[in-house]
């Protein structure tokens, strides 16, 4: 069944035109990457199925519902979980502070006004918990601004996972990461994203091919090819536009 | 942190000197300390949204002028009215004018909402002073009964003194800073710093943002009407050119900003600082807000965290000296 379906999606920024006809189908568990060259259009079709902007034509279904006018926070709520290419985290508050803030949201306590947050004693013991998951239960308690990059992106990727999405969208989580940061990265994505849909959009070759059961190719703005790891690597049109650059 | 007796022992000192203030101060200076814990809740409801939520408003005076404005005319134009009902109208309205402005004001963030409440500010100075049926024009609402502090069948407080006035005053806007604290401490309070840090991913979290943000001017908007609502008993008159001016608007931001507007407590300080100056200041020269003016500047160039970041820096400093660190060592 697919968890998440795109029918015909145009999209233009003032008259530039970024996306074509693109019809995408992750099905539920799958692990799916989008690759393709600088100015494919990922994000922005990331930017689109996640609500950030409504497309010029076209759909969006998520869990078999129309969500191409739905904003983030419904599609949030809905079960769908993002993280950013630019670091976007809340970068005074501490890493505890900022995935409790996506434990609060998962529990629906948004609105409490009687009860001091520190008090609630599950909330902290579930964020401690995933603080200790993604490996940053040693630096709970400083700001987030602080954190090294490695471990900066980790957080960025831990608060897209914090609502416990069923689709886990990840915008180049290893952008700008060193190899070994980059290792650890794929193994903490490989480890948090066990048993659920995810979307991730990459660079790294080895990242993708290493972590995606299934593959599309984005090259201005349309879909090249879509299929699994293998079939993609020897697809001719996919070695001639992308792959050949890159030197798989 | 500050360990438990340290904490209590502040705090006794804290309650006995506004117990006692009165007695040692005299009728002039228990006024002045009024209208310092009055300020002190008006910064901190601005602070709400400058420091906490990371909004500026140049428009605050449009909740503390209508608190205000709804407590003198409701005194005015209703025989019997109790005092908290009184008090209670101010919030009420002034969350009331938060209500009708938030569907505007949640939408936009940064100079836009600056402008916006700026003109929602003057807009109701306008409004006040061309309604004068209602709010008496330049003349303002005033000589209204201040009603006693009933409590049936136990006690009635008459507040025409200014000592009983003082303790019903510093109750009032005690508690009220003491909800505002609560208010920043609950799960609310944490979505409030979410928004001041990174809106767009507070959206992604699942949090509505305007809602959010709603429920935030309610909050700020009702509490300076209720600071607006003791201010106009302190003074039993209430003019546009006395709540509802720029410099209403601009003097919780300099409180905020001398105070730190990086600490809840920051206003309180900055308000206290300021009317410490303000006393300091008319014995020497009419030109009030020349001084102030310079002090604000200085601060916002060498002390942008203002008295509260100085107060953090100096306990660091403290905290990290040679002797802390080997009484530190000597322990563990």
């Amino acid at each position: 069944m697919n968890i998440l379906q795109t029918k015909g999606i145009y999209h233009d920024f003032s008259g530039l035109e970024v996306l074509f006809d693109v019809n995408l189908e992750v099905k539920e568990g799958e692990r799916h990457a989008i690759i393709g060259p600088n100015g494919a259009g990922k994000t922005t079709l990331f930017n689109i199925i996640t609500g950030t902007y409504c497309p010029s034509k076209g759909e969006v279904f998520y869990k078999g519902e129309d969500v191409t006018t739905a904003k983030p926070h419904k599609l949030t709520r809905l079960g769908m979980g993002r993280s950013f290419q630019i670091t976007s985290t809340f970068w005074r508050l501490t890493p505890f502070q900022n995935i409790r803030l996506g434990i609060l949201s998962k529990r629906g306590v948004r609105f409490n006004m009687f009860r001091k947050v520190d008090n609630m004693k599950s909330i902290t013991e579930e964020t401690d918990e995933v603080l200790r998951r993604v490996n940053l239960d040693g630096e709970r308690d400083i700001p987030a601004s602080v954190l090294s990059y490695g471990k900066h992106r980790a957080l960025e990727v831990s608060m897209a996972l914090a609502t416990d999405p069923d689709l886990v969208m990840l915008d180049e989580p290893t952008a700008g990461m060193s190899r070994d940061e980059t290792h650890n990265a794929v193994e903490l994505i490989r480890r948090l994203t066990e048993g659920k849909t995810m979307v991730i959009i990459e660079h790294d070759m080895d990242v993708v091919f290493s972590l995606a059961d299934r593959i599309t190719v984005l090259h201005h703005g349309e879909i090249l090819a879509s299929g699994p790891p293998l079939e993609i690597k020897e697809n001719q049109e996919v070695k001639d536009a992308y792959l050949g650059e890159m030197e798989v | 942190m500050m360990n438990k007796t340290t904490k209590w022992i502040l705090w006794i000192v804290i309650l006995a000197t506004v117990v006692s203030f009165p007695k040692i101060f005299g009728i002039y200076y228990t006024n002045v300390c009024v209208l310092f814990a009055i300020f002190a809740l008006y910064s901190v409801t601005l602070n709400l949204l400058l420091g906490f939520t990371g909004l500026l408003s140049f428009g605050h005076a449009l909740f503390f002028g209508s608190g205000a404005y709804a407590t003198a005319i409701a005194l005015t134009r209703i025989d019997g009215l109790p005092l908290l009902p009184a008090v209670l109208i101010g919030g009420l309205t002034a969350a009331f004018f938060a209500l009708i402005t938030s569907p505007l004001l949640v939408r936009v963030s940064g100079t836009a909402f600056a402008m916006l409440t700026l003109a929602f500010g003057q807009l109701m100075y306008v409004f006040c002073l061309k309604f004068r049926d209602i709010t008496g024009g330049e003349d303002g609402v005033g000589g209204f009964p201040i009603p006693p502090l009933n409590i049936p069948g136990v006690v009635s407080i008459d507040m025409t003194n200014c000592t009983n006035f003082y303790y019903f005053a510093m109750v009032v806007l005690g508690v009220s800073i003491w909800i505002l604290w609560f208010f920043t401490k609950t799960p609310l309070g944490s979505v409030m710093v979410g928004i001041r840090d990174n809106a767009q991913r507070v959206d992604y979290l699942g949090f509505r943002v305007p809602h959010t943000k709603a429920i935030i001017f309610l909050i700020s908007g009702g509490f300076a009407g209720i600071a607006g609502a003791i201010y106009a008993l302190l003074q039993d008159i209430v003019s546009t050119d006395g709540v509802l001016t720029i410099f209403t608007s601009f003097m919780p931001i300099i409180m905020a900003f001398i105070g730190g507007i990086g600490s809840f407590f920051g206003p309180i300080y900055g308000s206290a600082i300021l009317t410490i100056m303000d006393e300091i200041i008319t014995t020497y020269t009419e030109r009030v807000e020349l001084v102030t003016g310079i002090v604000f500047i200085l601060v916002v160039m060498y002390a942008p965290m203002g008295f509260a970041g100085l107060l953090g820096f100096i306990k660091q400093k403290w905290l990290s000296r040679p002797s802390a660190k080997t009484t530190v060592e000597g322990a563990s």
